[in-house]
């Protein structure tokens, strides 16, 4: 165990916030505060370093905005528990291992299990659950697609590094890089706007994603009925009748603005079905970053369903529209959901009808007050743990880099639920 | 831990030469002794019992990306189980149930056949989750690019060796598989069939090629588990040819063929669809280093999952329900998930299930032969039991070869053969001779000094079948986890490695490839003991070459 006056040197360290979870960043932990010396988008470095701030290293443990003593918070925790009727456990940002702690508090309380963007991420499982899909992961794309096309309006923003380590990289060992063609479709103003570097392999299409479907329905039928100019349109219809393997790209969590999102995904997969009769073509959707990935995976190997699932005594039940998490919140048909945000900050919506604990990262925002707040370490900072990138088949492991200002959320959940 | 007395039972234990003799057994701190100072904490009566080692399974899809896959495409299946404790289907049952019916029939080991080393720490994750049961498993080859350019370029067999032990490590396997050898990689590049000889278009490599060289990279490394092989042309109606060419490509080397009942279709008769099993089991019976596990079909639902994306692509559109994924997977390998229900009014599927028994049944030593149905693909694990039945119950057999609903009586041999397994010969083929051909020195026997892993079935039920299904005792690591057929503690099972030595500088050359292409650096690729244990959930345990390493 180092100690905090220790200076120390990490490589190859991976990011746990973004689904593409890098793995290449280089930093110094001096006088146990984060430097990230690698060469990186600002956005990406100050996910790590804003852990150094005062402010997020002396948040305490609370109930309704007051601080107090973690053993006062955890049997306050525990009251709330035993009187809550029905309880919700709601993963809102979690690696491979909270996710197991989860599966296992659930159980132990007779809750519900949801995760937060399971709306999102069921569009996706939806496809090959009720037909064919084809689909790749980031090597392959970046080593053997020749022509990619990403549905954004802000990819970038979500995945900084996505076009530099992935679709547009410096090598690709079966196609040449310099030849790859990558069509990046959306609003062009704002795609441009957020790419660093100039790149003539790039092309912007301003689109209006919501009309996905109808682009997808003019390159199969092979004639523009959208808003893209003909020349446009007839040269990028041409290299994807040309290319030798395509890869179309997409962020559920942009489709999902669409009436219907399904419908949406299900084109494009019908679509890479079919040219996959003469040649080679393969989706990619982008998951969330909020664990989506893990959660996923981790629920699906332990109940056999990626979420909402209720434990009654020895078992347990899937019902995707009974036991959907935010439904259930705003139907005021729960009395208490404990929020676990082990890596993300982002606001937390809360609903003021119930009681709420959210055990989470200590600068997790939210709308209204919890009537407990209980900071929690970070995998990938504070502690050790797994994660899987956003194509599924990559789960990579997350270093304890600094030594832990807050307990780990699994420790706490063990706490609050014994 | 407490010590266990197993008294006066009727011991098989093949390793040891043992058949069915009246013995008692002692298990102190998890190992066979020969002993007890004193009275044993638990005794158990074994007067009206059969004992054996505990089994193990040598090939069974229970861990990593496909099976998770699986899992959450058929979901409708899974409130169909009568498992009051976990509703998953049989054919993909989640990890709690994976343990709890494996221990539940006696099973003690098993071992995933098809773990991408790009995936190997999800495969290791989810099978940590599996209670009870040790676990292994062995790593794709042999449609990685950088094996692929390796052979193209003529590199020397001892730099290949050198990968093949780094992948070991670095994945923490236990042995080394070739699914379709670089048929899944062709796919990629469009390529739609691959036959033994036919060189690749974009590494102008064959299959035999592949197969010959990984097959010398484990001998010479000394890996006891021979070279897994998933051949090429799965399901191909005459491919039984490419399976002996495949065979032959091992140059005498030991190889394991798997699931060969998938490889042993002739293209005979009106059907254009024939049993090869004769002329597959009478090589099995005259080559030496060879040896096999069967891939028995059952009837009913179920879902097929591959690495050999190239040949479930192809299968795609007999799915049932019509719905599947097929997945190329970071330049390592690829995967498909079909699910499939394999019918008796089906003259295929009838034939299918009728070669895999004729293979069982042709092939002479047990000892070369291992007792799967390549779960889920062929069924579900959970039918062993009906499947030893058949094997050792002559009229159970053709009880139900009668009652197909399709007549296939002139397409197989079935009817004519009158073997009937022994205990023995069960035994030794889910038992001792699985241990021997995975290395575990402390597994599948009864010696003094073994793992105290025992089943113990009641010899007092008439079927066979039932007393298969429902050991009433069995001893995990010297802990009695079922007794009187009832699961008690839950424990967790140790993940069995392989680790031959290589030279370091192999690493360097793979650190600036994967630097250069891949999208995850080598460091975060391979999987430290250190992480296994406090990470994954499963401790290691390491296993011995069979020599040291053929320079």
């Amino acid at each position: 165990m180092p100690k905090i006056s220790d200076s120390i040197e990490y490589k190859d360290i991976v990011c746990p916030f973004c689904s593409l979870h890098c793995d290449d960043l280089e930093l110094d932990i001096i006088d146990n505060k984060i430097y990230v010396k690698s060469d990186i988008n600002e956005s990406c470095k100050d996910k790590f370093e804003r852990n150094n701030s005062t402010s997020i290293n002396t948040v305490s443990p609370k109930i309704n905005s007051k601080s107090q003593s973690f053993d006062t918070v955890v049997k306050h925790s525990k009251k709330l528990i035993n009187e809550s009727n029905e309880t919700l456990i709601f993963n809102s940002s979690a690696d491979v291992n909270i996710a197991r702690e989860l599966i296992v508090s659930t159980s132990k309380i007779n809750g519900i299990f949801d995760h937060i963007n399971s709306e999102t991420f069921l569009k996706n499982i939806d496809i090959y659950q009720r037909k064919g899909f084809m689909s790749t992961s980031l090597s392959e794309v970046k080593n053997k697609s020749d022509v990619i096309v990403l549905f954004s309006d802000n990819i970038l923003k979500n995945y900084p590094r996505l076009v530099e380590r992935v679709l547009a990289p410096d090598n690709s060992f079966s196609v040449k890089a310099n030849k790859k063609k990558i069509y990046i479709i959306g609003n062009k103003k704002n795609n441009i706007k957020q790419s660093f570097k100039k790149d003539g392999r790039i092309e912007y299409i301003d689109f209006n994603i919501r009309d996905t479907s109808m682009l997808i329905e003019s390159l199969k039928k092979k004639s523009n009925k959208t808003s893209i100019k003909d020349n446009i349109f007839n040269e990028f219809l041409q290299r994807i009748n040309n290319s030798k393997y395509l890869t179309i790209c997409w962020a559920t969590s942009e489709l999902i603005k669409n009436v219907n999102c399904y419908n949406t995904i299900s084109s494009i997969s019908e679509y890479v079905i079919s040219i996959n009769e003469k040649s080679r073509a393969a989706c990619l959707p982008l998951a969330g970053n909020d664990g989506d990935v893990s959660n996923i995976q981790t629920t699906g190997w332990l109940t056999g369903f990626p979420s909402r699932i209720k434990f009654t005594g020895n078992y347990f039940e899937y019902d995707r529209d009974l036991y959907h998490g935010n439904n259930l919140i705003e139907s005021n048909n729960i009395d208490l959901v404990i929020y676990v945000n082990g890596i993300s900050n982002k606001k937390l919506n809360l609903n003021k009808k119930n009681k709420n604990i959210i055990i989470g990262h200590p600068s997790t925002k939210y709308n209204i007050q919890p009537d407990i707040f209980i900071p929690c370490g970070i995998p990938g900072i504070d502690y050790k743990g797994l994660i899987f990138r956003t194509d599924n088949v990559v789960t990579l492991p997350l270093v304890d880099i600094k030594i832990p200002t807050y307990r780990s959320a699994q420790e706490i959940l063990r706490r609050i639920l014994n | 831990m407490a010590t266990i007395h197993l008294r006066n039972g009727h011991v098989f234990d093949p390793a040891n030469r043992v058949y069915n003799k009246k013995k008692d057994l002692f298990i102190q701190d998890g190992k066979i002794v020969k002993s007890l100072k004193k009275k044993a904490d638990q005794i158990v009566n074994c007067t009206d019992k059969i004992i054996m080692p505990g089994a193990i399974d040598l090939h069974t899809h229970i861990g990593g990306g496909k099976v998770n896959i699986a899992r959450l495409m058929l979901q409708e299946f899974h409130n169909n189980s009568d498992r009051d404790y976990d509703l998953t289907a049989d054919f993909v049952p989640s990890t709690l149930k994976t343990g709890l019916q494996y221990i539940g029939m006696g099973y003690t080991s098993c071992f995933e056949p098809a773990l991408l080393p790009m995936n190997a720490r999800q495969a290791h994750s989810e099978m940590a989750d599996i209670p009870f049961v040790d676990k292994g498993g062995y790593a794709l080859l042999g449609n990685d690019d950088y094996l692929l350019a390796m052979i193209a370029k003529g590199a020397h067999q001892s730099e290949i060796n050198d990968y093949v032990a780094f992948i070991l490590k670095a994945s923490q396997c236990i042995g080394i598989k070739v699914v379709n050898a670089g048929g899944i990689n062709a796919f990629k590049f469009n390529q739609r069939a691959l036959d033994v000889d036919e060189q690749s278009i974009r590494y102008k490599v064959t299959p035999r090629k592949i197969v010959n060289v990984l097959a010398r990279a484990v001998y010479e490394l000394g890996v006891p588990h021979p070279l897994h092989v998933h051949c090429s042309n799965l399901g191909v109606p005459g491919n039984f040819k490419s399976t002996i060419e495949t065979i032959k490509a091992a140059e005498g080397l030991p190889i394991h063929i798997t699931h060969i009942q998938f490889h042993s279709y002739g293209d005979n008769g009106d059907r254009k669809f024939s049993s090869a099993s004769a002329e597959i089991t009478e090589y099995l019976n005259k080559v030496p280093n060879l040896t096999c596990d069967v891939g028995q079909i059952m009837f009913g639902q179920t879902v097929t999952m591959s690495g050999d994306s190239m040949r479930q692509y192809k299968n795609h559109k007999h799915a049932h329900p019509k719905k599947w994924l097929c997945m190329d997977i970071e330049c390592d390998a690829g995967c498909g998930v079909v699910p499939f229900k394999y019918k008796d009014q089906s003259f295929v599927n009838a034939l299918q299930w009728a070669i895999g028994l004729e293979t069982f049944l042709l092939a002479e030593d047990a000892e070369k032969i291992f007792l799967t149905t390549d779960h889920p693909n062929g069924g579900p694990f959970t039918s062993y039991p009906h499947l030893i039945k058949l094997l050792m119950d002559k009229t159970f057999r053709d009880d139900l070869l009668d009652r197909l609903a399709v007549d296939i009586k002139e397409h197989t041999i079935l009817k004519d053969i009158k073997r009937e397994y022994t205990l023995s010969e069960i035994a030794t083929m889910t038992r001792s001779a699985p241990a021997k051909i995975l290395g575990l020195k402390n597994k599948g026997s009864l010696s003094v000094g073994s793992d105290a892993d025992i089943t113990v079935y009641d010899k007092k039920l008439n079927d066979i079948e039932e007393m298969f299904a429902h050991p009433s005792h069995v001893i995990k690591d010297g802990i009695l986890v079922v007794k009187n057929s009832i699961v008690q503690d839950y424990i967790w099972g140790k993940t069995q490695v392989v680790k031959p030595e290589y030279d370091p500088s192999i690493e360097k050359k793979l650190d600036k490839h994967f630097k250069k292409f891949n999208t995850i650096g080598l460091s975060n690729f391979a999987i430290s003991n250190d992480e296994m244990s406090e990470v994954i959930g499963s401790d290691v345990n390491e296993n011995e070459c069979l020599r040291k390493r053929i320079s």
